[in-house]
């Protein structure tokens, strides 16, 4: 029997592949790139399960393919590729490629049917996309971790400029690019002092870095800090350099501006970057190091208040927005910061619930938006649609799936994640203000998130058609009713693989599979447990009304209450026949909230104002750095200026030079060796 | 038996009058007669040192030395005809097109 271990890396190479066949291959490829990358990531789906069952039977691992360099002398640093398979990433691997293949299969529909020009390319970059995620996934190592988060940063502005001869994806690619390199500079930092600090960047294992630092804060064990500073301090500020690349990717207050711009590229593009790759890379990030990050407590405070104040800040500026992809992108931003809330409040598990949730109810709605837009010919101003339900039955229910998931809705995938975040922010911030103001924060935003998604679907499905286009809408095919209606299943049912509140409440042991699955219960690596994790964290558990089980049903009737309660209220004010814009009435709000509270605005003030500092380094860059090579090479070029003047082609002077070189080298000789 | 030092000093006389040829002469043709002299310089040696230790490797490389020579002249000679063709003449300081 083979072990499915030896195919991890095809999982990564099988897309990697599709990349360079669609890339060489070009216009001749059978659906030009299409099927090709279709096959690839099927296969690494299959793979992928593979591997997932050989984990549920205890065969996680961490194995090193590769060392590309090693350290000199006394330093016994290497760097390396590997892979890391536990629990935690393959359950990633398996909703990448799933999300992945989905995607594709729907690029026949969105792309190959409308006809857009430049289809291989497309199909590359979407390969490469993909591949670069896995290999992200796997990453046994910090170091190789940023490399493929690197890469996937690349991809995502290959992807949204893919129309590039329009003015608008080209620029909304470079500020994706931009504002998350902002972040992945603090995270380059964080991987250097990493390595300074612990001399490894590995994520498993005794001579890890999350296993050190912790035997390091024990006393067990001695790290370099700079200038004697206090290990705690100096891990505080590691995590923080870290979570830098992270709130870049992942879109999470300040640096969250790209997100809504990138909707600039096609819409499977949105969904797969949205859902399963580019932005779930940080938040996968935070989980993987999670053993580093539960050893300060300032850290971890800080992500869930941030992440708390994300989920609230972006919900309330989806309220207002008039395009359908708008208000997904802002709804995206508020769930990852739900996911950084449960990760900052101690829920390592309830964050990759709701990862795991939100990748599949997420890549629905943006499909789906996807599908909307085809029979819209286009068209994304919510306000030129409305009663599309009966002509895009397909659409319409998995929309409305991922809606209620989306919204919180008992009982779907949704509700079930944000609910298990919510207490898990409840019970650890009792004690803690800030946490407790995270979930303040976070349950704030529960109903707004109802409200504007069920603005969306009321405002985009029912009511009566607003223009000529919804009237007669464009047919959709088989190849995005079928995505839809796998992801529209998946939506509905992946609470069921958590149910925690049902076991607490009804007291049936064994049904929270992914409490066990994380815990290591069916095999893991050692170290890496949220058994582990929840040991480390610095918070004790409060209960409300005296005990667990009152506390779970509080949390959860708040929490649905509040989601029904935004729900009623879209209802009453969009569906009717003919809504109006009553976020007119919010008056002045709905021109701060329209345009983002300005932060686009700010953001470029702060680069006019900060541009004596780049021009200071262009000046170094061009002065110093270029000046010393341009020096080598003028002086080079002067000096043999002058000595090719020697050749001159007359063949008796290279006799008489080659012979005085001769009588030279002899005279040389012979007074270093004593002849004389 | 005459002592090596004789034929070092005849060996290293033909060199330099080879040399000097080469250095001071712009027809090919001595250029040729030149190398030859400095060739056979350098076998004068060979023979010298390998009658003195009683060991015939230097003799065989003289030899060998004697058929690269005819080989040499053979090509030598080609290349003065083209020199030839190409300039109109055999002087070699006319030849000085492939330079800086």
């Amino acid at each position: 029997m083979v072990s499915a271990s030896a195919y991890v890396p095809a999982i990564v190479l099988l897309p990697f592949v599709s990349f360079i066949v669609a890339l060489f291959g070009r216009e001749n490829l059978p659906k030009r790139g299409a099927y090709g990358g279709i096959a690839a990531t099927a296969g690494s789906l299959l793979l992928s399960l593979w591997v997932l069952v050989s984990v549920r039977n205890g065969a996680a691992f961490q194995e090193t393919y590769y060392t590309w360099a090693t350290g000199a002398g006394a330093q016994d640093w290497t760097l390396t590729f590997g892979a890391l398979i536990d629990p935690l990433s393959v359950l990633m691997l398996v909703i990448v490629s799933l999300v992945a293949m989905l995607v594709h299969i729907f690029s026949l529909g969105y792309m190959n049917d409308e006809d857009e020009r430049d289809l291989p390319r497309y199909y590359a970059g979407l390969g490469l996309f993909t591949a670069s995620m896995l290999g992200f996934v796997i990453a046994d190592n910090l170091l190789m971790a940023f490399m493929f988060f690197e890469l996937v940063g690349l991809c995502s502005y290959l992807l949204i400029g893919f129309h590039f001869r329009e003015p608008g994806p080209p620029s909304a690619a470079k500020k994706a690019f931009l504002v998350t390199r902002f972040g992945d500079y603090f995270f380059l930092v964080g991987v250097v002092a990493v390595f300074t600090t612990f001399g490894t960047a590995a994520f498993a294992g005794a001579e890890s870095f999350p296993a050190l630092a912790e035997a390091a804060l024990n006393g067990e064990a001695t790290v370099w800090t700079p200038g004697g500073l206090e290990v705690s301090t100096w891990f505080t500020i590691v995590g923080l350099l870290i979570l830098g690349g992270v709130i870049g990717k992942s879109a999470q207050f300040p640096l969250h501006t790209w997100l809504p711009d990138a909707m600039e590229g096609p819409t499977p593009v949105s969904a797969l970057i949205h859902a399963a790759t580019m932005v779930a890379a940080g938040v996968y990030l935070v989980a993987r190091m999670y053993g580093f990050y539960v050893l300060s407590p300032t850290t971890m405070a800080i992500i869930a208040f941030v992440g708390g104040f994300t989920a609230l800040f972006a919900a309330t500026m989806g309220v207002v927005k008039r395009e359908l992809k708008q208000v997904l992108a802002y709804s995206t931003i508020s769930q990852y910061g739900y996911m950084m809330l449960a990760l900052g409040s101690g829920g390592y598990v309830a964050a990759v619930f709701h990862l795991t949730t939100h990748a599949f109810f997420k890549a629905l709605l943006f499909l789906g938006a996807g599908s909307v837009i085809i029979a819209m010919h286009h068209n994304e101003d919510m306000w030129d649609m409305g009663g599309l339900k009966d002509k895009l039955p397909v659409t319409y229910w998995t929309f409305l799936a991922g809606s209620l998931a989306l919204a919180g809705i008992f009982p779907f995938a949704g509700f079930w994640s944000k609910d298990e975040i919510l207490y898990e922010a409840l019970i650890h911030g009792l004690d803690e203000p800030l946490i407790l103001g995270a979930y303040v924060m976070g349950l704030l935003a529960v109903p707004v998130t109802a409200f504007y998604t069920f603005r969306m679907v009321f405002l985009t499905f029912h009511g009566e058609p607003r223009s000529s286009l919804a009237r007669d809408p464009h047919p959709v095919r088989w190849n995005v009713k079928g995505p839809l209606s796998v992801l529209g299943i998946l939506a509905v049912v992946t609470g069921g693989i958590n149910l925690v509140p049902v076991q607490k409440v009804l007291n049936i042991e064994g049904i929270d599979y992914l409490h066990l699955w994380l815990d290591n219960h069916w095999g893991g690596i050692e170290g890496l447990s949220s058994h582990h994790y929840a040991e480390l964290d610095p918070y004790s558990s409060q209960y409300l009304f005296g005990g667990e089980v009152p506390t779970v049903l509080a949390g959860a009737a708040a929490s649905l209450g509040l989601a029904i309660g935004g729900l009623a209220l879209a209802w009453v004010l969009y569906n009717v026949a003919d809504p109006d814009e009553h976020t007119d009435k919010l008056g002045g709000l709905k021109e701060l909230l329209y345009n983002n509270y300005y932060q686009d605005e700010f953001q470029v003030w702060v680069a006019d104002n900060t541009q004596s500092v780049a021009g200071g380094a262009d000046t170094f860059d061009q002065g110093v750095i270029d000046g010393v090579v341009n020096g080598v090479s003028s002086v080079s070029l002067l000096s043999s200026e002058r000595i090719r003047r020697i050749q001159s082609g007359v063949v008796s002077n290279y006799a008489l030079l080659l012979t005085l070189g001769l009588t030279t080298l002899l005279v040389v000789f012979g007074l270093i060796g004593g002849w004389f | 038996m005459v002592p090596p030092e004789y034929y070092l000093v005849l060996s290293a006389a033909i060199f330099c009058i080879g040399l000097f040829g080469i250095l001071t002469r712009r027809n090919a043709l001595y250029f040729l007669m030149s190398a030859e002299l400095m060739l056979n310089a350098a076998v004068i040696n060979l023979v010298a040192f390998s009658f003195q230790w009683g060991n015939l490797t230097g003799q065989t490389f003289a030899l060998f030395v004697i058929a690269l020579a005819a080989a040499e002249v053979a090509v030598g000679i080609g290349i003065v005809l083209v020199l030839y063709r190409n300039f109109g003449d055999v002087d070699v300081l006319n030849a000085a097109t492939m330079r800086w």
